[in-house]
């Protein structure tokens, strides 16, 4: 997804690539139709203007995540898609912004809680991830108490209840995540953690489909 | 009063209210570059153009680039200056037809400005385009003048690259971006007198909009694929005045300017404010008239407002109309050319012995790590370890850096600016690069007051490249920096860029640590020490090259990638030949001493 403002629309791109998938950017007026996963990338979707994800989420595209979200496909929101994704309603809690009230760019420690996703199945339960966040409102709030939490942060990092970095729908088929794995899928940019999480998507679709 | 006085003689006549307001940011030191034009013409230069500078990367690519500043602004409004001053380099470098891939910024100031770091976070974090650190240099010397110098690098292939002017009578400037508002009017004037002058205030800063910015990135590049554009220049200090004169300069053309056609912000707006306004994010580009309406359409695909305001023209005369009315009539190259003061031969001295000028330590992670950056995924060594190294996707890769030494040009501006060079050079080899060009930004206090230390910077910085064998590919003045009438010390930034090899780049790992080099400065054994640390650093010893050796901010770098450094920093002079070197042995002529050890935490 390219939203107005989207500015990891690009890293998303080359990290799909990278592991072999055939990608397409798609706008506002395109249709989801005829693709397996969706991802709404990081950025500063309308300028964060009212609040993020906040318009992002009332356009009509939206419909159109919403009807691939009704069909049962993947979707993944990181950073900004995260939060459009909770602006939806498509997933519970809130994002405020960071307890230091500062925009907050580093790797960051995290642990893997849920291995029982289509986007976690390659990493091991409890498994400690170097990934990179870029935010300044990832502070999660939680708002329901039964929910499925993917990755915890080890450290503090921007206030999050319980140091929740991640959370995913009952059924691990929507993934909203404040960490960028798509900057970690090379070792020459300084970790290749990410490349997991793509490679798990793509083996879970691969062999659905088969 | 004296330019006015060479307006009369020019024109023949009194100059009228428009053509005042015109002049007076036209032939401002930040428009003109009265007191530099002179002393720039001396130097090495290579790849210049109108907007950035350009210098082949690998045959296929071009590097642009170009470090700017936006000082006045940033002393009266820390976040609004600064941003803005992030959003005008960065359409610097997209006029050129490049993407903009890099941001680094150099700080002087008395302490961290919350606003200043978050005015530069904000704008360079929302339009995705990674800060990947700079300079941060704390002295109460920069109290009433903080010096924000922004540098921008893009890539871009060859045949992208645009020229930065109107080439033939019949083209059109189209204007497309943001609207027109009355924010910045005598932005350019104001950048040119001293801060306690009558225009500074808030009313002469501009507001930065990064939403719209980050729409006129994506619209440009569009444009530029598509083959719609002809020649580009941004509109910043002097707004659509200053780019359309300078377009149709270049091309020794004219041109008819409709101001009625600009789509504005604000209600009942005079003509001359619509001319000289410097609202952001907006850009200019030459085109045919058949290709307008496309780039037209492609502008408000992207919510921006365009407009065709302006016809070229053979007649070399700037004609200025609102509606039927014309408000004004005058030749291109007058306005185009602002008298030039008189430049002096600045004779160097031999280098004083240097005293310790204290800059106050702190660690720069926290400033970096309100930047984002890593996004656009080309980060190769993140910022605290020396100069940024960037790749470029499918092969390559370039260095950059920010660099001064304002705390010896304080005591022999000559001195002080010629080591900066030099030490931008150690830099770049140290991350195994080839340095490839400077830009460069002079900062200063008053050039009518004292124009001798003015003369020795550019002196130095002349004879510095020259020694360096380094062309200077673009560069940018502000003068004027002084509250009260007292000065800034001169501070010349430095911004260099260095063709890398990310794949071969060394990054820190245990090993022994080593001083090596002389604990004093010698000219003549700089060429020894860059010899040393390109043979060290090609044989995957990571090496700092800085002017503290060691300082907090390496420490806390070496600490996030799980190292601990146990050293005794030796002591040196204030200007010194001596980098810190991190292999396990170390075979070399030049002096070497083990300082310690570098082990995971």
């Amino acid at each position: 997804m390219v939203y107005p403002g989207s500015n990891c629309d690009r890293d998303v791109y080359h990290a799909l690539k990278y592991v072999g998938v055939d990608v397409n950017y798609v706008g506002l007026d395109d249709s989801l139709d005829g693709c397996d996963l969706v991802v709404l990338p990081g950025g500063f979707s309308y300028g964060d203007y009212l609040r993020p994800g906040a318009v992002a989420a009332r356009e009509k595209i939206s419909h159109e995540v919403r009807r691939a979200a009704d069909r049962g496909k993947l979707i993944l929101g990181i950073c900004n898609g995260f939060q459009i994704l909770i602006e939806m309603g498509l997933l519970p809690g809130a994002l405020l912004r960071n307890s230091s009230g500062r925009f907050v760019s580093k790797w960051v420690r995290l642990i893997v809680e849920d291995v029982d996703t289509p986007f976690t199945r390659n990493f091991k339960s409890r498994e400690v991830i170097k990934l990179p966040v870029a935010h300044g409102y990832g502070r999660y709030f939680k708002t329901d108490s039964a929910i499925r939490v993917v990755f915890k942060y080890m450290d503090d990092v921007n206030g999050s209840d319980d140091m929740i970095a991640a959370v995913t729908t009952e059924d691990g088929r929507i993934l909203g995540m404040m960490p960028h794995p798509e900057r970690a899928y090379e070792k020459l940019l300084g970790g290749e953690d990410g490349l997991k999480l793509f490679t798990s998507v793509v083996e879970y679709l691969r062999r659905n489909a088969s | 009063m004296r330019y006015l006085n060479i307006l009369k003689g020019k024109l023949g006549r009194d100059p009228d209210f428009v053509e005042l307001h015109a002049f007076a940011v036209m032939w401002s030191e930040h428009c003109g570059y009265s007191h530099t034009a002179g002393y720039i013409r001396r130097l090495p230069k290579q790849g210049h153009h109108g907007n950035a500078g350009v210098v082949d990367l690998d045959g296929d690519f071009g590097l642009v680039f170009k470090v700017e500043s936006h000082n006045h602004p940033s002393a009266v409004e820390p976040y609004n200056g600064a941003a803005t001053g992030v959003g005008g380099i960065i359409r610097d470098v997209l006029a050129m037809g490049a993407r903009p891939s890099a941001i680094l910024d150099s700080l002087h100031m008395n302490s961290v400005i919350g606003g200043i770091i978050e005015g530069i976070a904000d704008y360079g974090n929302s339009i995705g385009v990674p800060t990947v650190g700079g300079e941060l240099r704390l002295s109460e010397l920069y109290q009433h003048n903080p010096l924000v110098n922004v540098m921008a690098v893009g890539v871009a292939p060859h045949g992208n690259i645009l020229p930065s002017k109107a080439s033939k009578p019949g083209q059109v400037m189209v204007v497309f971006g943001g609207a027109t508002g009355r924010d910045g009017i005598h932005g350019a004037s104001f950048a040119s007198e001293d801060l306690t002058g009558d225009k500074a205030s808030k009313l002469s800063i501009q507001v930065g909009d990064p939403f719209a910015e980050k729409m006129l990135i994506e619209a440009f590049l569009r444009m530029n694929e598509e083959g719609l554009i002809d020649g580009a220049q941004d509109l910043g200090a002097g707004g659509v005045l200053s780019a359309t004169v300078e377009l149709v300069a270049r091309g020794g053309l004219g041109a008819v300017v409709h101001l009625e056609r600009l789509p504005l912000r604000e209600s009942n707006m005079k003509p001359w404010e619509i001319l000289i306004s410097e609202s952001q994010e907006r850009m200019a580009v030459v085109t045919t008239k058949d290709r307008a309406e496309r780039i037209i359409e492609i502008a408000k695909d992207h919510l921006l407002t365009a407009a065709v305001v302006a016809e070229v023209k053979a007649d070399p005369t700037y004609r200025v109309f609102y509606g039927d009315k014309k408000i004004m009539e005058v030749p291109v190259q007058l306005l185009a050319n602002a008298p030039e003061e008189p430049v002096s031969d600045y004779v160097p001295k031999d280098m004083p012995d240097f005293r310790k000028v204290d800059f106050k330590v702190v660690d720069a992670h926290t400033v970096f790590e309100q930047y984002d950056y890593m996004v656009g995924t080309d980060t190769v060594i993140p910022p605290g370890l020396g100069p940024a190294v960037m790749r470029v996707k499918g092969d390559g890769g370039y260095s950059l850096l920010t660099h001064s030494r304002a705390d010896l040009a304080v005591q022999d501006s000559y001195w002080g600016t010629f080591i900066a060079v030099l030490e931008s050079v150690r830099k770049t080899l140290s991350v195994g690069a080839k340095p490839l060009a400077v830009t460069n930004c002079v900062n200063y206090g008053d050039p009518d007051a004292d124009p001798t230390d003015l003369a020795a910077m550019m002196k130095a910085l002349e004879d510095a490249c020259r020694f360096a064998n380094i062309p200077v590919a673009s560069g940018n003045a502000s003068l004027y920096n002084t509250y009260g009438g007292r000065a800034i010390p001169p501070t010349l930034v430095i911004g260099m860029v260095g063709r890398a090899d990310p794949k071969k780049i060394v990054r820190p790992k245990p090993s022994n640590v080593y001083a090596i080099g002389w604990p004093d400065f010698d000219v003549e054994r700089e060429r020894r020490l860059w010899e040393v640390i390109e043979y060290l650093s090609a044989k995957g010893a990571f090496v700092l090259a800085a002017s503290s050796l060691v300082n907090v901010t390496h420490v806390k770098a070496l600490r996030r990638l799980g190292l601990k450094l146990n050293v005794d920093v030796p002591r040196t002079e204030p200007a010194h030949q001596m980098v810190i070197v991190f292999a396990d042995s170390v075979k070399t002529d030049v002096p070497v001493e083990k300082i310690g050890v570098l082990k995971w935490m």
